[in-house]
C-alpha cells in the first residue's frame, strides 16, 4: 500500500495526498501543433546573474504572440527561464513557486539551492513520457542563490529534457536561438572587453538585448528587440539581495547608453 | 453523565476555565492596520509568536506551541492548496477562518473527551487599501470577530484584553510610524504581563517604556510586517527593533 501522507514541507506530497498530480499526463498521437517558446539565456555579470528571454511564442510557422514572459521569478532568490512548450513549462513554474514558498513558510527556513535544483529535475523526469513522445518538451534554465558561501553567490543551472542537471560555468542558453547566443557568449568570455563577469548592470543589459537582436536574425522563432516598437525582452537579475526586474523603460535607457 | 444537558454545559464551562487557566501565563500579542501595511508584534523566543501564512496573510498567537503549530500548519496547507488549485488571489482570510479553522476549533472544543486547543490567535490579511485590511481575532473555541481597522490585542484573559485594546486604539490614533506603533504595543505588552491596569491610572509613559525595555532582556521581540505595496508576491517580512527605529 502506498503511503500518501504528506512529507513535512513537501508540497508535491501534499498534492499527492489530495490526489492531485500537476504535471503527469498522457499524450495523444492526434496532439495539436505545439506552441513553443524560445530563446532564453543567463550569464554571470559583476553583481550576480542576469537571466533574459525573448518574448515570442510560435506554433509551427505561426507567431502566436510576442508578449510572453519566459523568465519567471520563482521566489525571492530563484529564477526560472523556460524554453520549450509553455503549457508544461508554466505549470512547472507554478508548481515550483508554490512548493518553494510552501516549504519556506511551513518549515520556517528556505529550501536549500541543491534541493531547489533537484525539484526542477524531478518535474522534468515526471514529464518524461511527454518528452519521449515529442510533446511537451521543456528545457529550462534555473538560477538560485547559494547561501552556503559568504557572500551568497548566484549560480546558473541547465537541464537536459530527461532531468539531468548541470551547473553552468559563466553562462547557459536554451531554445532554438541558443546556438547563436552560446557562440557570442563564448567569444565574449574569451576575447571580450569587458568580459561578461566584469560588466556593470547597464553593460550587461545592453549586451543581453544585443544578443537577442542577433539571435532573432538567424532564428525566426526568436522574437527580436525593437526600441522603436517598444519591443524589449524579459530581463531579471539575481544578486546577493535577491531578484530584481529590469523593466522595459530601463532596458530602453541601457540600450541607448 | 454527559447525556444530561446540564452535565454537558458544566463540562463545557469547566473546559473553558481549564483553557484560560492553562494559557494565563501566555505572552500577549498585537496587530494593527496602518497606512502602509499591517504590523504584528509578539515577544517570544524567535519563530514562536509571529508567522507568515501566505502572500498577504500572517498569524500571531499565544498558547501552547504545539497547538499553535497545528493551526499554523493547517492554515498554510489550506492556503497553498487554494492558491495552487485556483489562484493566489483567491486565498482569503475570511474563507480560511470561517470555513476551515473556526469549525475545526469549535468541533474540537466541544468534544469534551479530547484535549482542547490551548491557543488565542490573531490572523491578518493586508488589502490593496487600508479599508480592505482584515484583522481576525480567533478564540480557542472557534469564535471569531473581524476588524478592518485599528489595533487588536490578544491576551489570555478577556477583561485585560478589552482594556488594553481600547487603550491602544486611543494611543494609536493618527500614528502611522512603525516604530511608534511598536513602541506603544510594547508598552501595552508590559502592562499586561505585569498586571498593570490600562483602564484606570495606567503607569506613566516613561515607566511603561522603561518597563518593556527592561522586560525584553533575554527575549526576542518578533515583529511581522505585511506590506501593502510590494514588487514581490510575498508581502511578509520579519523586522527587528532596529529596523523599526527602536
Amino acid at each position: 500500500m502506498i503511503d500518501t501522507a504528506p512529507i513535512a514541507g513537501d508540497f508535491l506530497s501534499l498534492l499527492a495526498a489530495r490526489h492531485l498530480s500537476p504535471i503527469r499526463a498522457d499524450s495523444s498521437p492526434a496532439a495539436p501543433v505545439q506552441t513553443q517558446a524560445t530563446t532564453v539565456f543567463a550569464f554571470e555579470y559583476s553583481e550576480g546573474v542576469l537571466m533574459a528571454g525573448d518574448r515570442r511564442a510560435t506554433a509551427g510557422n505561426l507567431i502566436v504572440t510576442d508578449r510572453v514572459d519566459k523568465v519567471i521569478e520563482i521566489d525571492a532568490t530563484s529564477l526560472l527561464a523556460i524554453a520549450g512548450v509553455p503549457a508544461t513549462a508554466f505549470e512547472m513554474a507554478r508548481v515550483l513557486q508554490t512548493s518553494f514558498e510552501y516549504y519556506r513558510r511551513s518549515q520556517l527556513q528556505p529550501l536549500s539551492l541543491p534541493a531547489k535544483v533537484r525539484a526542477l529535475a524531478r518535474l522534468l523526469r515526471d514529464n518524461l513520457p511527454m518528452t519521449m513522445q515529442g510533446v511537451g518538451i521543456v528545457m529550462p534554465l534555473f538560477a538560485g542563490l547559494n547561501h552556503a558561501v559568504k557572500p551568497a553567490k548566484a549560480q546558473i543551472y541547465f537541464y537536459d529534457p530527461l532531468g539531468a542537471q548541470f551547473q553552468a560555468v559563466g553562462y547557459a542558453a536554451s531554445g532554438s536561438g541558443s546556438g547563436t547566443i552560446r557562440s557570442i557568449l563564448s567569444f565574449q568570455e574569451r576575447y571580450g572587453k569587458p568580459k561578461p563577469q566584469a560588466m556593470s548592470l547597464g553593460e550587461a543589459v545592453q549586451f543581453a538585448l544585443r544578443l537577442l537582436m542577433v539571435a532573432s536574425e538567424f532564428d525566426s522563432a526568436t522574437g527580436g528587440v525593437s526600441p522603436e516598437a517598444r519591443t524589449f525582452a524579459t530581463i531579471k537579475v539575481l544578486r546577493e539581495d535577491g531578484v530584481r526586474t529590469v523593466d522595459t523603460e530601463q532596458q530602453g535607457q541601457f540600450l541607448r547608453a | 453523565m454527559i447525556e444530561e444537558p446540564y452535565r454537558w454545559l458544566e463540562a463545557i464551562g469547566n473546559r473553558r476555565e481549564y483553557v484560560r487557566e492553562q494559557i494565563k501565563g501566555g505572552s500577549p500579542v498585537f496587530g494593527a492596520s496602518l497606512a502602509d501595511g499591517i504590523l504584528l508584534l509578539g515577544v517570544g523566543s524567535g519563530n514562536s509568536k509571529v508567522f507568515e501564512l501566505f502572500d498577504r496573510h500572517a498569524l500571531v498567537g499565544l498558547g501552547h506551541p504545539a497547538d499553535i503549530e497545528k493551526i499554523r500548519q493547517a492554515a498554510i496547507d489550506a492556503a497553498h492548496m487554494e492558491a495552487f488549485t485556483r489562484a493566489p488571489e483567491d486565498v482569503s482570510l475570511r474563507r480560511l477562518v470561517s470555513f476551515g479553522l473556526s469549525p475545526q476549533l469549535k468541533t474540537n472544543f466541544e468534544q469534551i473527551f479530547s484535549a482542547p486547543f490551548l491557543v488565542e490567535l490573531l490572523l491578518a490579511e493586508v488589502g490593496a487599501h487600508p479599508e480592505n485590511d482584515l484583522l481576525l481575532r480567533l478564540h480557542f473555541d472557534g469564535g471569531f470577530k473581524t476588524h478592518s481597522k485599528g489595533a487588536v490585542v490578544v491576551a489570555s484573559q478577556p477583561d485585560p484584553e478589552t482594556a488594553a485594546q481600547s487603550w491602544l486604539a486611543q494611543a494609536l490614533a493618527d500614528k502611522a510610524d512603525r516604530g511608534q506603533v511598536a513602541d506603544l504595543m510594547l508598552q501595552a505588552w508590559w502592562c499586561l504581563t505585569e498586571n498593570k491596569s490600562l483602564a484606570e491610572n495606567p503607569p506613566s509613559e516613561d515607566e511603561r517604556r522603561a518597563g518593556w525595555r527592561n522586560a525584553i532582556n533575554g527575549k526576542i521581540v518578533e515583529i511581522g510586517w505585511l506590506a501593502r505595496q510590494s514588487q514581490r508576491q510575498a508581502r511578509f517580512d520579519m523586522l527587528t527593533l532596529n529596523q523599526v527605529g527602536l
